[in-house]
């Protein structure tokens, strides 16, 4: 009944609640929770972001060419359909997860956290040093959620053209590395390296920018080397 | 569209944010979005009103927006400032680019009006 006229009418109480939280905050808690496990086992999480086909997959082959088993790799695949890309990194030896979302364009933290254990059989014991996250190839949505890991590295390849990073800003700003893949093909585009740099670092001060190419191996060895040092970073935080 | 992800991440939210507080529906969700979060208002709005028939406690709920704009503080002469340039900033009193973003970058929920 209502209170104030007394009629028939049924009136149900209603209540403001106060949240003033992120919107995707399940998504943040399971980061947040993902992110402390690595750092305990001292696990340095690299989640890699890009268009599709700017050459993720391909960069992942060369690092573990390049590492040459000096260090324990192991990766998570996102894509929406089909497991190719963890068959590719499984024929290097690496152990590979393959995470299909099933039509989502991005990968979750709740994903990723299964994934791991997945991995983690396939590992036998064995520990890790770096934990490659493939994004689903999409460089919008990936960049909204947090996966727990400690290094976003985002990829802008030559042929999509030197306008990239205004496009896609939250991708930019959200990373700690740029990676300008497929620099073998500069002859043949118009792509302004410095101003490709320039407006990078416009939007991201802090961003570091890499030029590689997995055809000459350019680049690569700068790639590795931020890898190392990220690890010693990691390695630190895991002891006080 | 990732506005759609967005939304669907919002529904869950808003599953816990009732089940924690006993309600029955959820009436009215107001956001406040920053105009450098990357999320396009009308976009999240027309994803939301199509995610949420999904959900019987939130299927006519209505949310509303509140825009927050970008403001920096100036780390040279702590002017603080309102600005549209998404890129490149400057101060608009001594025009230097060393800034701090004070606001912009919100995505969140403000309040949910529920019934219980
Ligand atoms: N010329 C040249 N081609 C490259 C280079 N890196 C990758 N490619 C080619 O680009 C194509 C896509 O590479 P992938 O590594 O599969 O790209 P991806 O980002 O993993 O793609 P998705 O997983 O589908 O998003 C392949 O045909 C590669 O051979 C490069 O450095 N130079
Ligand atoms: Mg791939
Ligand atoms: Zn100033």
């Amino acid at each position: 009944m209502c209170d104030i006229c007394g009629c028939a009418h049924d009136v149900k109480d209603t209540k403001t609640i106060s949240i003033n939280q992120s919107l995707l905050k399940s998504n943040e808690d399971a980061a947040s929770a993902n992110r402390k496990h690595f750092d305990e086992k001292g696990i340095l999480a690299i989640n890699l972001i890009s268009s599709p086909g700017s050459g993720k997959t391909t960069l992942l082959e060369k690092t573990i060419e390049a590492l040459d088993g000096g260090l324990s790799l192991g990766v998570l695949e996102g894509d929406i359909e089909t497991d190719l890309d963890a068959e590719r990194i499984r024929a290097r030896g690496v152990p590979a997860v393959q995470l299909t979302t099933g039509g989502a364009c991005h990968l979750e933290s709740a994903l990723i956290h299964r994934g791991f254990h997945a991995l983690e059989q396939q590992l036998n014991g064995k520990k890790l040093d770096l934990l490659f996250i493939e994004n689903v190839g999409n460089l919008v949505c990936p960049s909204f959620f947090d996966l727990g890991e400690h290094v976003r590295v985002v990829l802008i390849s030559v042929p999509e053209g030197p306008d990239k990073p205004l496009k896609y800003p939250k991708a930019i700003r959200t990373s700690q590395l740029l990676i300008i893949t497929k620099s073998d093909l500069l002859p043949h585009f118009d792509f302004d390296v410095e101003k490709v740099r320039a407006d990078a670092c416009a939007l991201n001060p802090s961003i570091k920018v890499i030029v590689t190419s997995a055809k000459t191996g350019g680049g690569i060895e700068e790639w590795v080397y931020f890898l190392q040092t990220n690890l010693t970073t990691e390695l630190k935080r895991k002891k006080p | 569209m990732h506005e759609v992800s967005i939304a669907l991440g919002m529904v869950d939210e808003l599953k816990r944010i009732a089940k924690e507080n006993n309600a029955q529906k959820i009436n009215i969700v107001t956001l406040r979005i920053g105009k450098l979060s990357g999320i396009v208002t009308d976009s999240l709005k027309f994803a939301f009103d199509a995610v949420k028939l999904e959900h019987p406690i939130m299927s006519s709920a209505e949310i509303v927006i509140n825009e927050v704009s970008l403001v920096y503080q100036c780390d040279e002469c702590s002017t603080t400032f309102e600005t549209g340039d998404i890129y490149f900033p400057a101060c608009k009193k001594c025009a230097s680019y060393n800034l701090k973003m004070i606001s912009g970058e919100e995505q969140d929920i403000e309040n949910v009006e529920v019934e219980v």
